[in-house]
């Protein structure tokens, strides 16, 4: 998103300094660039080369120089912004500011509906592989009920016989999240090209990353503690040894 | 070393499977149990392995009152006892070998221990050369020498078996029963319910004579 501080008439090179340093300085912006006033007559000139017409009239150069300043992060939230411009423009020497508030306070709402979604269907997925894991131990302890039967009258003891269904959770918990990360990393790759520019605008912001590393393990650790919390339920509930 | 007192098991009112059954088992004794279909000498042998709880009445085993184990103890019993079901109760999945090891297993012995051992109790009740077949390829008498071999692996304390010698000829019956009295002089306390009365009458030391669930006598060759 694109920020424009609009600067004072014959803002001494002092302040201008200080405006720039303060807009360096900041986390948020990507880009910060100084557009003198010239230069922004001669865009506008390029850009609207039938209204010179009304340049040539006033006779003198009407655009006031400014900073362009870009964001560096489009999920930055829309306070973060706001506290930013807030503070720029409390800076000597800023005239005006130009961004486009309603659409920082939309993609705002849009991506906390966006996240409030991810959470709720990640929370009902990660339900739904607990009972699917739960039951598949369960059935499987019913499949082998009579091997455990014999296993309690020839003294295993109650580590020995649930040893094996908690590996089995476990490793449908690690199947589990090994298969959704492939099929993630598949949605990453070709989801945006079958999107192609059908999202026009929204394309810039949208952007479809795979996970980090870090978030990987963490993957893989959540699908072993759901595989084993969903074993240790079939389990407790169904082989009282 | 076992003591029954006035054990009662009742599954289905108004029937006693067990009706007041007083007894006081040596170590190093050997019993047979007889009577009658349906007079309680499973029910006997089940309730000494704490597979069932009698409805009333207390078992100590080894000056310890084996209904008062936890649960998640009674492993530590079991441990120290070999059984053979009359349903021999084999995992017919497993192999011939694999049905016998299971004991060693859980007992946590090295492998190879558990190969030696296994094998010679699988020798003892001549299935060796089968050890790598399935419960399902052998014929019902040497399902139940798989049953013996899993039940003497581990050289238990405490022997119990029901119906031991049913679908065994005569000739292999003797042989099991000698083996059975060998574990016996090695100093295990042996326990057999049977209706053969010849091998009662070759091998009896003490015979408990159960009829409607109650001891009604007790003898001593």
């Amino acid at each position: 998103m694109l920020i424009v501080f609009f600067l004072e008439k014959d803002l001494s090179e002092t302040k201008r300094s200080l405006i720039e340093e303060n807009l360096k300085k900041s986390s948020l912006l990507k880009d910060a660039q100084f557009v003198s006033s010239e230069q922004a007559l001669e865009k506008f000139q390029q850009n609207f080369p039938e209204l010179q017409g009304i340049i040539d009239n006033i006779n003198i150069n009407p655009f006031p120089s400014s900073f362009e300043t870009t964001l560096r992060d489009e999920n930055i939230s829309s306070v973060k912004i706001l506290v930013f411009i807030q503070e720029i423009s409390r800076l000597e020497g800023i005239e005006d500011v130009q961004f486009n508030k309603d659409w920082v306070e939309k993609m705002e709402s849009l991506s906390r509906l966006a996240k409030a979604a991810g959470f709720f269907l990640g929370g009902i997925l990660i339900l739904a592989s607990f009972f699917i894991i739960s039951n598949v131990i369960r059935l499987n302890v019913f499949a082998r009920k009579d091997e455990i039967e014999i296993f309690r009258l020839v003294g295993a003891t109650n580590i020995f016989i649930r040893i094996p269904f908690l590996m089995e959770g476990m490793i449908l918990g690690v199947l589990g999240a090994l298969i959704s990360l492939v099929f993630l990393f598949l949605l990453v790759k070709f989801f945006p090209l079958y999107l192609g520019t059908s999202l026009g605008a929204l394309n810039e912001l949208i952007n479809f990353r795979y996970l980090s590393i870090i978030q990987i393990f963490l993957f893989i650790a959540a699908g072993i503690i759901i595989g084993l919390l969903g074993s240790i339920s079939s389990i407790a509930r169904f082989l009282k040894v | 070393m076992i003591d029954l007192y006035h054990i009662w098991k009742q599954y289905q009112p108004p029937h006693w499977a067990l009706n007041d059954i007083n007894l006081h088992v040596d170590k190093g004794d050997f019993y047979f149990v007889t009577g009658p279909s349906g007079s309680g000498k499973t029910t006997l042998l089940k309730v000494i392995f704490r597979e069932i709880f009698p409805t009333q009445g207390q078992i100590v085993i080894d000056r310890r009152n084996i209904l008062r184990i936890p649960d998640h103890k009674i492993y530590k019993l079991r441990r120290t006892m070999g059984i053979v079901f009359q349903d021999f109760r084999l995992l017919f999945h497993k192999r011939v070998y694999e049905n016998v090891a299971i004991v060693l297993q859980v007992l946590g012995i090295p492998r190879k221990e558990i190969r030696r051992r296994s094998f010679n109790a699988l020798r003892m009740v001549n299935l060796h050369h089968k050890m790598w077949e399935y419960p399902s390829q052998l014929s019902y008498g040497e399902q139940q020498r798989v049953a013996i071999a899993r039940a003497v692996v581990h050289n238990p304390k405490i022997l119990l078996a029901d119906e031991p010698t049913g679908n065994l000829d005569p000739e292999l019956a003797t042989e099991i029963m000698t083996l059975f009295k060998e574990i016996n002089n090695q100093g295990a306390t042996v326990i057999i319910c049977t209706h053969d009365r010849d091998l009662i009458r070759y091998f009896g030391e003490k015979i408990l004579f159960l009829y409607k669930g109650k001891l009604i006598r007790k003898e001593t060759l």
